[in-house]
């Protein structure tokens, strides 16, 4: 809903208008844009993101047994729950010093792209489209529509549609025909996961050292029987994006421009390699330039590491505009890592979380989320990287890399290269997903579902090496250990919608501080202590507006592309405030000394 | 610790964790011990059953014994 004030008398430059859109729906949980608008010259001057929500996940994991930490910290999500269960996964292996057997990884990895294939599609569909169907264009850009009626679709022989209109009308809400496609899909993947990794979206069969699926062959029929009914509607889902968003750059000069931001991206890397990984940090390097999701960090589009070592140290946890006191004088965990390199006491391995609450404002305090940023040690800048939505970032840094060689993905230098099989009506297909210009809203959403095709083309490759394993009598998913008393271990991964990293420390055998840093805190961060915005309001932040309302009629589309563009998930963004009403019961629960405590 | 005011623990953070004296599914040894799993990642029938398990296996060495499912 968008609050309209009108500002007083002597605003500068004229017409300047705040404009706030708190909550933003269509997203989870609780963002807020608050924006000054100068409608004389279509432009956002300035703005400010902010959440009211706390969630402490840092505070109340402390003291508790680390073998439940991926089962707590999968509620942080009501989405993608199973990447933090598998990013928990990966630190606890690396603080028990095991590793999941190959089978039971594979078993992993396509549960994951399984959830990649769901979520970006319904959000991509169910929820970003929106933006760009025929009823919200029709509503704020009516000249727009005029002219994608009369548009030819340039791929409309793959997708069916004859002209642009035609399939933004697909994309309308409830009606639609892709709309309802997409949600067949998303049952389609769902199910696909939930054979993987037991229940969506908090797995019941993930575990520290393997998975408790059953490695039967029929479990891997199931899943490619789905798979190939998945593959058709990925190739018209591309082929459509391409065309919608191909047209807006040409319809609207200068839509580059929306959601525009300097290219500031980091991805720590997805799918394990099974035949690389030991989950130890002294050769996390090359382990994680061994996963099939290249993890790394692009400044100005260029590559900046590679190294997962790297990437974790210069990890910093910034306050300034965030409602926290600073812990600076507070205990540091982890002083060194395991390799010997000095460990800052703004890494999440030394944070401490010490909330005060107080009144929003924007010249000082204004967010539950704190400011992540990566310490560039060759400039020494604290860059507010941001993840794209996720897909950007990993599509990115995995082009650029050119590390990826399999027989479905390949990474070329200046793009990739996705190649997916017939399906029932569409032959064989390979398509390329490029490095574009900018780093934009509408590069952000083309690239969600380009990695749509990477996650499915991928699921191939890990299909076809667990059959193998399994016709050759393989039936190893999990491995026993023993939890040590003192340890520490760190887990990166890529949530749907970006970067997301576990940080633990054990002490006594139970967990002493564990820090999840998950895409969101990274996009929406607020204003750091040296005054760097974070990525939304920097993409919002000077942007032009092509809606043709005016300030009374307003729809803020170009603002809710920009920032949807980021796939916003604010439930992760911040780490349960119980208020007044506060209510706890203690219930019997039918457990063997569950009294003990 | 942060100023805010918050009220007693009702429970230990670790209430619903492990228990002394109860066996530990994860604990070192305890794949081994479990029925028909060999040490080359392969499994034998008594994984799926303990009744007669060698009439379940394959007839072939050669075979891979996968569970029913």
């Amino acid at each position: 809903m968008a609050i309209t004030e009108q500002q007083s008398a002597a605003a500068r430059p004229e017409q300047l208008v705040e404009m706030s859109w708190d909550p933003i729906t269509r997203i989870i949980g609780n963002l807020g844009i608050y924006t000054k608008i100068d409608f004389a010259n279509r432009r956002v001057v300035e703005c400010h993101s902010t959440s009211s929500l706390f969630r402490g996940y840092s505070v109340f994991m402390k003291g508790k047994d680390p073998r439940d930490a991926g089962f707590i910290t999968s509620r942080i999500c009501g989405i993608c729950g199973d990447n933090h269960t598998t990013c928990s996964v990966y630190a606890q292996n690396m603080a028990y010093g095991i590793k999941t057997p190959v089978l039971g990884e594979l078993i992993l990895n396509l549960g994951e792209a399984a959830e990649y294939m769901f979520d970006h599609t319904i959000f991509q569909d169910n929820l970003v489209f929106v933006d760009f169907c025929e009823a919200m264009v029709k509503d704020t850009n009516p000249s727009v529509l005029r002219r994608a009626e009369s548009t030819e679709a340039p791929r409309g022989h793959i997708h069916g549609y004859r002209t642009i209109a035609d399939i933004m009308r697909g994309y309308n809400p409830f009606e639609g025909e892709v709309y309802k496609a997409a949600l067949r899909m998303s049952r389609l993947t769902r199910e696909m996961f939930c054979l993987m990794e037991g229940r969506h979206v908090h797995p019941s069969t993930v575990y520290p050292g393997g998975v408790g699926t059953q490695p039967t062959p029929t479990l891997f029929t199931d899943y490619l029987t789905r798979l190939m009914q998945v593959v058709d509607f990925v190739k018209k889902a591309v082929a459509m994006n391409d065309d919608v968003f191909d047209f807006f750059y040409e319809a609207l000069p200068g839509y580059e421009e929306v959601g525009r931001r300097r290219i500031l991206l980091g991805c720590w890397g997805a799918f394990q390699n099974p035949d690389v990984v030991d989950y130890r940090y002294e050769t996390m390097n090359e382990w994680g330039k061994a996963m099939y999701v290249t993890p790394g960090i692009v400044v100005d589009g260029e590559l900046v590491t590679n190294d997962l070592v790297d990437i974790n140290l210069g990890i910093r946890i910034l306050l300034g505009s965030s409602y926290y006191e600073d812990w600076v004088n507070e205990e540091p965990f982890v002083t060194h890592d395991p390799l010997g390199n000095p460990v800052d006491i703004r890494h999440p391995w030394n944070q401490t979380t010490l909330p005060a609450p107080q009144k929003r404002d924007f010249n000082d305090k204004y967010s539950w989320v704190m400011s992540p940023r990566w310490y560039d040690r060759r400039t020494g800048e604290h860059l507010a990287l941001d993840t794209g939505g996720g897909a950007f970032a990993r599509l990115y840094v995995t082009a650029l890399s050119n590390l990826v060689d399999t027989p479905y993905v390949r990474a070329t230098g200046s793009g990739v290269q996705i190649h997916l099989p017939k399906g029932e009506s569409l032959p064989e297909t390979t398509l390329e997903w490029r490095i574009p210009k900018w780093s934009n809203a509408i590069e952000r959403n083309r690239a969600r579902v380009y990695f749509v095709a990477y996650a499915a083309a991928m699921a191939f490759h890990f299909i076809e090496q667990a059959l193998e394993r399994v016709r050759a009598g393989d039936q190893k998913v999990f491995q026993d250990f023993d939890v040590p008393d003192e340890a520490i271990g760190v887990g990166f991964h890529e949530a749907v919608r970006g970067v997301l990293s576990h940080h633990l420390v054990i002490r006594d055998g139970k967990i002493a501080n564990y820090h999840p840093y998950p895409p969101t805190p990274w996009n929406a961060s607020p204003r750091d202590h040296f005054g760097t915005p974070g990525p939304y309001e920097d993409a919002v932040q000077d942007m032009p507006i092509f809606e043709e309302n005016g300030p009374e009629d307003f729809r803020g589309v170009d603002i809710m592309r920009a920032v949807r563009s980021f796939d916003p998930c604010l439930p992760c963004g911040v780490h349960m405030y119980l208020g007044k009403g506060r209510e706890l019961r203690r219930i019997h629960s039918p457990m063997f000394g569950a009294d003990h405590g | 610790m942060a100023q805010i005011r918050v009220g007693r623990p009702d429970t230990a953070p670790d209430a619903p964790a492990h228990t002394p004296g109860v066996r530990e599914g994860n604990a070192k040894g305890a794949y081994r011990h479990q029925a028909g799993h060999r040490k080359d990642d392969t499994v034998d029938a008594r994984k799926s059953t303990g009744i007669r398990p060698k009439d379940r296996n394959p007839i072939l060495p050669s075979m891979p014994n996968l569970p029913p499912g």
